[in-house]
């Protein structure tokens, strides 16, 4: 009696959301199976790779990054040269020096910005926040309506900012909108249910279910993608059946194990391969787990993401 | 895996001769799936049947043990449906065409501590490349000088052997194939040692293991490494789930994943496939190398993928330097739940201020929860100064608490009379802006005047009064106020269920409030409110108390039971002497008092407590954390219960609670506390809990419907009781309807009003 291996295709189906337009643009979601479950069913789409571009990559002092943005003092010059990395799906532009706590830079400076490099690649364009939400509320709108037809997907539409956000980045604009929940299943549903209760189309919608570098509570993030993943396929259920985003680099770039200089942990080693290290792992656990695009910031860390997904899809 | 009686019927003889006692082969295999009697009682069930059934009972995957450490067990496919229970190992691998010398002095490097686990490299994965015995053997010598267990990957038989005669005892000897199993089962058996297989494909594996099983052999481990990733992951994931999800044995058992294989020479690639198959099913991973920049984000993965979902994540009770923070800088304190520790050291780091954080240890629990259960107290922290010896490690003497539990400041400073204890801000957020402004400041000088003003003042003598004396100098006497309410009284010998009222609990600003200043109107309020709608009992929870909790419980329990006709009471407090007191003073006509609770584990003591004041006890059946399934909790219960039995309780005096758990986060636990209610009921004992807390954080006008519906259910299941709160008249109106259904009162049209 030899092995028959069963396979496990489901009825249920994540959505296809295209981002960009063109030639350059992507498709996220689409599979019916687990991430990578290729021996279940062939994966429609296979996951992508978006290249974080902040507003505050002057103070990124990795000397791979450095070394690779040799020469650029724009996001848009930036963004033009993450274009030609190996794997870059997509660019996301994150506003964090918007924060009004922070380096408080206005909406007209971000969003001349986000036009600036709108008119400089052909790539789909992912937009992050500062997290202040009345700040982002405005840059959101504002950036949506200057980018109006290149069908960017604009991140974190939150429970207390939905409305707003929803309204102006998908209805007036027409451009996409993730739903930003942390770890939290039913709030992630809920959240979707309420886009779409404003007549946001489902193919509209993407998720940020929660971040998390390895280490640092993951496991709440590893989680929620096995019950969000479960729930949309098993379940067939359609307000979980939105393709998800995860932001890796914001996380990884953060925590110890890539700021520590090698003078404070001379045993670590390289301070920038341990960055990578964190990078790459949180990365590939969080596609294992159910992501259809990570947000990436190392050009290293990227081409081996890249292969990653090459070689399992 | 627990069977179904048809499944042990489709085996039975089906003759029906009554000969076991069973009226027909049905009935008596319906009994045998649930325990209730032995299959042997059958004359005619065959050997290869019981031989089948016996193979089918046992555990869908083995547990294999080398050395000291435990491989497979799995009884989940995923975390979140139970818990992962032992966590993927590593392995370097060396060859003769390496530097062994080099990589294994390199992999001895990586040896450290993350939140009370050693991280290190368990293995060394020792490649046979030629067929030279000695040579293959004097490798192995290396790799064994190391301490490290050891996995042999050898297929040649000679070099096995001689490998075996110098590897010791904690090997896998990772040699089977389709066409080598016989000679080498024979060399582990003899060796006593693990055996691996491996095969091209999943299909020959399936047939080998098979046949080594036929031979004999279950000490297996598989080795899934495929020729790519892409097929080495279908490997992995379609052995477990055979196993698990399907029940088939051949494939339970551990797996190893040899990634160094897989993506020679590209460290980062490696990194990235680890993290696969930590979350897909490798139970050793064999890596080329091992540098710390692989090994803190892999095993910091393999932490947080193998912490059980059941138990709160807990991190280190220990000071923690921020921001380059040294002996002069301030301290600010928190509890050990890992969740906590994050957010809180977070916030600190972003507000770049030295500052020292102190982890105390509140069994992994939030702040105000660890407060309210008594694990975050003046004199938790207090033992936590001493065991860290904080007084010599700092000299600065600023002491920063959580402001949610603001009312601990007079406590804490008492505990540690040479600090400044400030209240912090409510909320982590708020952190960076309060280090930042040093807004702590103006609370240390406040601190600082007030113990200039105690020092110079007389001191005040300490002595320990008697709960009479007590009752004497320190209860307010109580004044009977008309509430226009009139508690209808209660006989204990009823059926009925039996509601127990929880608005009069410390958590509620107000009642905390009121039970600082002894302030009889807002409790009396609440609990008028609760006697009119319904309650049979009331629960008063006086906070941890830790100071003057007898005083304070036998203020509260004479002011209830005064007021309102001597209404039944649970002393609801984490300072047993407390409980001890308001017994003492409390009123048994409308029933005995309830003493709130105790559990499995630190408040076991509880029951003795209830035992030597004849009280009803709840007994909270979990230990430390939620009981992780429903053999945890039955064990919880009769342990339990045969305490209190032997200290004369009877057995209608414990009430056996199965802790409701939250539905926005445990929804696939629910029909699981249903089952225990069962089991209680089956039992024969009474059963009560914290019902409402199944829809916490549900909107408000969710929660009474969710609520009705699961008292409905849970009655059915034999609940005799439940912690609610009695002002939701539509949870009210469901338990009189259902105690109507339960035969426990007779129907009239205006049972409702009753």
């Amino acid at each position: 009696m030899s092995f028959v291996p069963k396979t496990a295709a489901y009825s249920g189906k994540i959505n296809a959301v295209t981002l960009g337009t063109g030639d350059k643009a992507i498709v996220i979601g689409g599979q019916n199976v687990l991430p990578f479950y290729t021996f279940d069913a062939p994966i429609e789409n296979a996951p992508k790779i978006g290249v974080e571009i902040s507003d505050a990559a002057d103070s990124w002092t990795a000397p791979g990054l450095v070394e690779f943005y040799a020469g650029c003092t724009t996001m848009a010059d930036r963004a033009k040269k993450a274009a030609t990395m190996e794997g870059a799906d997509f660019i996301a532009l994150n506003f964090e020096s918007a924060d009004p706590n922070g380096a408080n830079r206005s909406v007209a400076d971000c969003v001349a910005d986000a036009k600036a490099v709108a008119d400089a690649i052909d790539l789909p364009i992912v937009i992050m926040g500062c997290k202040n939400m009345e700040k982002d509320g405005e840059l959101f709108a504002k950036i949506s309506e200057a980018l109006q037809g290149k069908n960017i997907a604009v991140m974190s539409a939150r429970n207390e900012d939905y409305k707003t956000v929803g309204a102006s980045v998908a209805l007036a604009y027409g451009q996409k909108v993730g739903a930003e929940t942390a770890d939290d299943i039913n709030l992630a549903k809920q959240l979707n249910i309420m886009l779409k209760g404003l007549s946001i189309a489902p193919e509209n919608i993407v998720m940020n279910i929660g971040t998390a570098a390895v280490g640092y509570g993951y496991e709440y993030v590893a989680s929620t993608l096995d019950r969000i993943r479960l729930a949309a396929l098993a379940q067939s259920d359609a307000d979980l059946q939105m393709p998800i985003i995860a932001p890796v680099s914001t996380d990884t770039w953060s925590v110890k194990e890539s700021t520590a200089s090698e003078e404070d942990e001379p045993a670590w080693g390289n301070q920038e391969e341990r960055a990578i290290g964190m990078e790459v792992s949180t990365a590939a656990a969080n596609l294992t787990g159910g992501a259809d695009a990570v947000i990436m910031r190392h050009p290293v860390a990227i081409a081996t993401i890249k292969k990653f997904i090459t070689e399992l899809v | 895996m627990a069977l179904k009686g048809l499944d042990i019927f489709k085996l039975s003889p089906k003759k029906n001769c009554k000969e076991c006692g069973s009226p027909t082969c049905m009935a008596f295999c319906m009994k045998v799936a649930q325990g209730a009697v032995s299959i042997d009682k059958c004359p005619y069930f065959s050997e290869d049947a019981k031989a089948s059934l016996n193979e089918a009972t046992a555990p869908a995957m083995k547990t294999i043990t080398v050395g000291e450490h435990k491989l497979g067990g799995e009884t989940v496919l995923f975390r979140h449906e139970k818990t992962l229970v032992n966590k993927n190992l590593y392995a370097v691998c060396i060859c003769s065409e390496c530097d062994a010398d080099k990589k294994l002095a390199d992999l001895q490097k990586i040896d450290y501590e993350r939140i009370g686990e050693r991280m290190y490299v368990e293995f060394v994965f020792v490649r046979n490349k030629g067929n030279d015995p000695a040579a293959y053997a004097a490798l192995v010598e290396k790799a064994v000088a190391t301490g490290r267990d050891i996995i042999l990957e050898c297929w040649d038989v000679d070099c096995a052997k001689a490998a075996l005669a110098v590897a010791g005892k904690n090997v896998i000897l990772d040699g089977a194939t389709p066409s080598n199993w016989e000679a080498m089962n024979a060399l582990a058996t003899e060796a006593g040692v693990t055996l691996g297989v491996w095969a091209e494909n999943i299909s020959d594996l399936y047939d080998t293991v098979k046949n080594l099983e036929a031979a004999g052999n279950k000490n297996l481990v598989l080795d899934v490494t495929g020729a790519t990733a892409k097929e080495t992951l279908a490997n992995a994931v379609l052995v477990r789930r055979t196993a698990i999800k399907d029940g088939d044995r051949s494939f339970g058992y551990p797996s190893i994943v040899n990634v160094a294989k897989l993506a020679k020479g590209d460290a980062h690639l490696q990194t990235a496939y680890a993290s696969m198959f930590t979350e897909k099913y490798a139970s050793i991973i064999v890596m080329e190398n091992m540098t710390y920049a692989q090994a803190l984000p892999l095993y910091g993965l393999r932490q947080n993928i193998y912490t059980d979902p059941q138990k709160p994540m807990k991190v280190e009770a220990k000071i923690y330097p921020l921001n380059g923070a040294d002996e002069n800088s301030p301290c600010a304190l928190t509890v050990d739940f890992a969740l906590t520790y994050f957010l809180v050291s977070g916030e600190l780091e972003r507000s770049n201020q030295p500052v020292n954080l102190i982890i105390t240890d509140a069994s992994g629990m939030s702040v105000l929860t660890a407060w309210a259960a008594g694990k975050l107290s003046s004199s938790t922290v207090k033992k936590t100064f001493e065991e860290l010896d904080i007084e010599n490690k700092i000299k600065n003497r600023t002491l920063i608490i959580p402001g949610k539990v603001a009312v601990m400041k007079g406590e804490i400073q008492e505990k540690l009379p040479n600090w400044n204890v400030v209240v912090g801000p409510l909320e982590a957020v708020q952190l960076p802006k309060y280090m930042k402004d040093k807004e702590y400041e103006a609370g240390v000088k406040a601190a600082e005047a007030e113990r200039a003003a105690k020092a110079t003042g007389p001191v005040e003598e300490v002595k320990e009064l008697s709960f009479e004396e007590l009752l004497q100098t320190r209860v307010p006497k109580i004044e009977v106020v008309d509430m226009g309410v009139k508690y209808k009284g209660y006989n204990p010998e009823s059926k009925t269920f039996v509601t127990i009222g929880e608005r009069i609990h410390c958590i509620a600003p107000a009642i905390r409030k009121a039970m600082d200043e002894r302030d009889p109107a807002p409790i009396l309020e609440r609990a008028a409110a609760q006697i009119k709608a319904g309650a049979t009992y009331l629960d008063v929870n006086i906070g941890p108390a830790e100071k003057d909790g007898p005083e304070r419980m036998m203020w509260a329990v004479k002011l209830l039971q005064e007021n309102f006709n001597n209404v039944p009471l649970a002393l609801d407090t984490a300072n047993m002497k407390a409980i001890e007191a308001g017994i003492k003073v409390y009123n048994r006509t409308n029933g005995k008092p309830i003493v709130n609770s105790a559990d499995a584990g630190s408040r076991i003591g509880y029951i003795d407590l209830a035992a030597a004041n004849d009280a009803i006890c709840i007994a909270l059946c979990s230990a430390d954390g939620i009981a992780k399934d429903n053999a945890e909790r039955e064990m919880h219960c009769d342990n339990m219960l045969e305490r209190g039995l032997s200290l004369g309780m009877t057995s209608d005096d414990l009430w056996f609670d199965p802790l409701f758990l939250v539905v926005k986060g445990m929804q696939d636990k629910q029909m699981e506390v249903l089952e225990a209610i069962k089991m209680f009921s089956d039992k024969g004992l009474k059963s009560t809990g914290g019902l409402s807390n199944n829809s916490n954080g549900a909107p408000k006008n969710v929660r009474p419907i969710m609520d009705s519906a699961l008292v409905a259910m849970c009655m059915m299941q034999g609940l005799t009781s439940a912690i609610v709160n009695p002002n939701d008249l539509r949870l009210m109106e469901t338990i009189k309807s259902c105690d109507i259904f339960k035969n426990h009162v007779l129907y009239s049209d205006s049972y409702l009003d009753l």
